[in-house]
């Protein structure tokens, strides 16, 4: 009978000792795996949101930074003004190569004008912008006319209608950005020309007005030169254009990223305690079975399997069970978090994108190798020491 | 045998119930007419049509529970195989549920309907393959 042969011959044999075997690596690459996704996607989703805005300092009114971030990270709107000779001031900086503006706009909430509820609309200026318009050159080969707009992938025109009503103003909607499981994915972006459009008729059209004030904006988008360092130019910024607060992109996002590092440290707890509890009960599993099987140990050995042939089909067995149990945990963990990736992102409040193929092909296997890790470990000291028994002894015992 | 039939009869409660309290209808929502008249929004008729697989799929849970013939229980198997898969293309594709993401019915109706037709689906898999393995077996 050859190692494998006979190590499944044990795990079928032992019903009760399989499963709790099987059930451990479960949990274990489970959690190890449902953690590594959330955490990478969750970090992923703020580095492609990041590389999405493609500005390297973010100019926003004093004091608003943490609305601003939470609107274009969670999609909530918001609505916040500072004078546009703010703009000058900001491109007059040395190391500022390009600054454009924008509005940080909204739809009604459970209005008829608007089909769609309280959804963050971000209007910018064709002429200076240089993050949307490229990426529209891109893809629809020019840029947005009045009235035209483009949206996250999750904006839609609803079912049976051409267009997007917002403020009873028809918005057409042209294209959709790839996915960052940010809030700029329930985002709409209009120029300047279709807001102020808006904004007239909708005194008319909507049942409450949108409000532009005069000579404000929300924002102001800031591209450095190359070598400029960002930490200067923010100063600069702070020193010489009062009631503004810059963001830049380094330090974009760091009340999340405080937040997930809290996240981080309780999850891993849950995890190292969930480590511990496998490692232990498997121990304890394997040393039962490892008294139970003296006799049949024994007799294997009399009949001149070697020490290290009786090790070996031991933890052979101990690895059948982590692969089974690990496999099943990793697949019901991808599963569930990709099935419910949409709640997740709600519920926790931070964005989740799923990583590429062949980044989750990594942590599958960083999850498995956990899973391996921890049974043989645990499984190694009763396996070795039923091994290295004598052979009359184990049988007479 | 048995304990394949109690898991598909739970399996069917859940796809038969979840929908009455995740669809749009169930949070008030409906598509508004011209003329003032409200509509249910689709997921709520994938609610309906899961109602409908729901129903045999609790049959067949019961059979599988009372039965001792292998040879139906294999056959059971397979229809319980079909009934799994109509779960998850219901919601996803032959009827679907609100685009956004932003909604009950996406965010937790659909993951559920689908996870639950893949344990319907794996759980009758275990049972064809049980039936196969016990061919010669007294059950």
């Amino acid at each position: 009978m050859n190692l494998t042969r006979l190590a499944l011959r044990n795990i079928a044999g032992s019903a009760f000792r399989s499963w709790v075997v099987a059930i451990c690596a479960f949990l274990v690459a489970g959690f190890a795996i449902a953690i590594l996704l959330i955490l990478r996607g969750t970090e992923n989703s703020l580095h492609l949101a990041i590389d999405r805005l493609g500005a390297d300092i973010i100019v926003v009114p004093e004091g608003t930074a943490t609305k601003v971030e939470t609107a274009l990270l969670m999609g909530n709107p918001t609505q916040v003004w500072m004078p546009r000779s703010n703009l000058e001031k900001v491109s007059a900086i040395q190391g500022v190569v390009a600054a454009s503006p924008q509005l940080y706009l909204s739809t009604l909430n459970n209005a008829s004008c608007c089909t769609v509820a309280s959804m963050f609309l971000v209007a910018y200026d064709p002429e200076t912008d240089f993050t949307i318009e490229p990426w529209l050159n891109r893809t629809i080969g020019r840029g947005l006319n009045l009235g035209e707009a483009v949206g996250g992938t999750h904006v839609f025109v609803p079912e049976g209608e051409q267009n997007i009503k917002i403020y009873g103003y028809f918005v057409t909607l042209k294209a959709n950005i790839e996915p960052t499981g940010t809030g700029l994915d329930q985002s709409m972006f209009i120029t300047f020309d279709t807001a102020r459009d808006i904004a007239r008729l909708s005194t008319k059209l909507a049942e409450k007005p949108l409000i532009i004030p005069e000579n404000s904006i929300s924002a102001v988008l800031v591209r450095l030169e190359p070598g400029a360092d960002p930490m200067t130019v923010s100063a600069d910024i702070i020193r010489q254009v009062p009631g503004v607060t810059p963001i830049t992109s380094p330090n974009m996002f760091q009340a999340y990223r405080q937040q997930m590092n809290g996240l981080l440290a309780s999850v891993l707890m849950v995890l190292g305690i969930t480590l511990i509890l496998s490692g232990l009960l498997i121990g304890l599993v394997f040393s039962m079975a490892a008294n139970e099987r003296r006799r049949e140990l024994g007799v294997l050995r009399a009949m001149g399997a070697t020490r290290n042939f009786v090790l070996r089909s031991l933890l052979l067995e101990a690895s059948l069970l982590a692969l089974e149990g690990g496999l099943a945990g990793i697949s019901f963990a991808v599963l569930v978090i990709f099935l419910f990736r949409d709640l997740i992102m709600r519920s926790f409040g931070f964005p989740f994108l799923l990583p590429n193929p062949g980044l989750l092909l990594v942590e599958i296997l960083v999850g498995l190798a956990l899973a391996l890790a921890s049974v043989i470990i645990a499984a190694m000291v009763p396996a070795y020491r039923i091994s290295h028994l004598e052979p009359a002894l184990a049988m007479r015992e | 045998m048995k304990i394949i039939g109690a898991v598909l009869i739970v399996l069917s409660l859940v796809v038969a119930i979840v929908p009455m309290f995740t669809d749009c209808q169930s949070q008030g929502r409906a598509i508004v007419l011209e003329n003032g008249k409200t509509i249910p929004m689709k997921c709520h008729w994938s609610g309906v049509a899961e109602l409908v697989v729901a129903i045999p799929l609790f049959v067949l849970g019961v059979m599988d529970i009372i039965n001792r013939n292998l040879l139906v229980f294999r056959y059971l198997s397979i229809l319980g195989i079909v009934l799994g898969i109509f779960i998850i293309l219901i919601p996803t594709n032959l009827i679907g549920v609100c685009i956004s993401p932003e909604m009950l019915c996406s965010s937790v109706m659909r993951p559920i309907l689908i996870l639950a037709g893949i344990f319907v689906v794996v759980a009758n898999l275990a049972g064809v393959w049980i039936s196969f393995k016990s061919q010669n077996k007294p059950v």
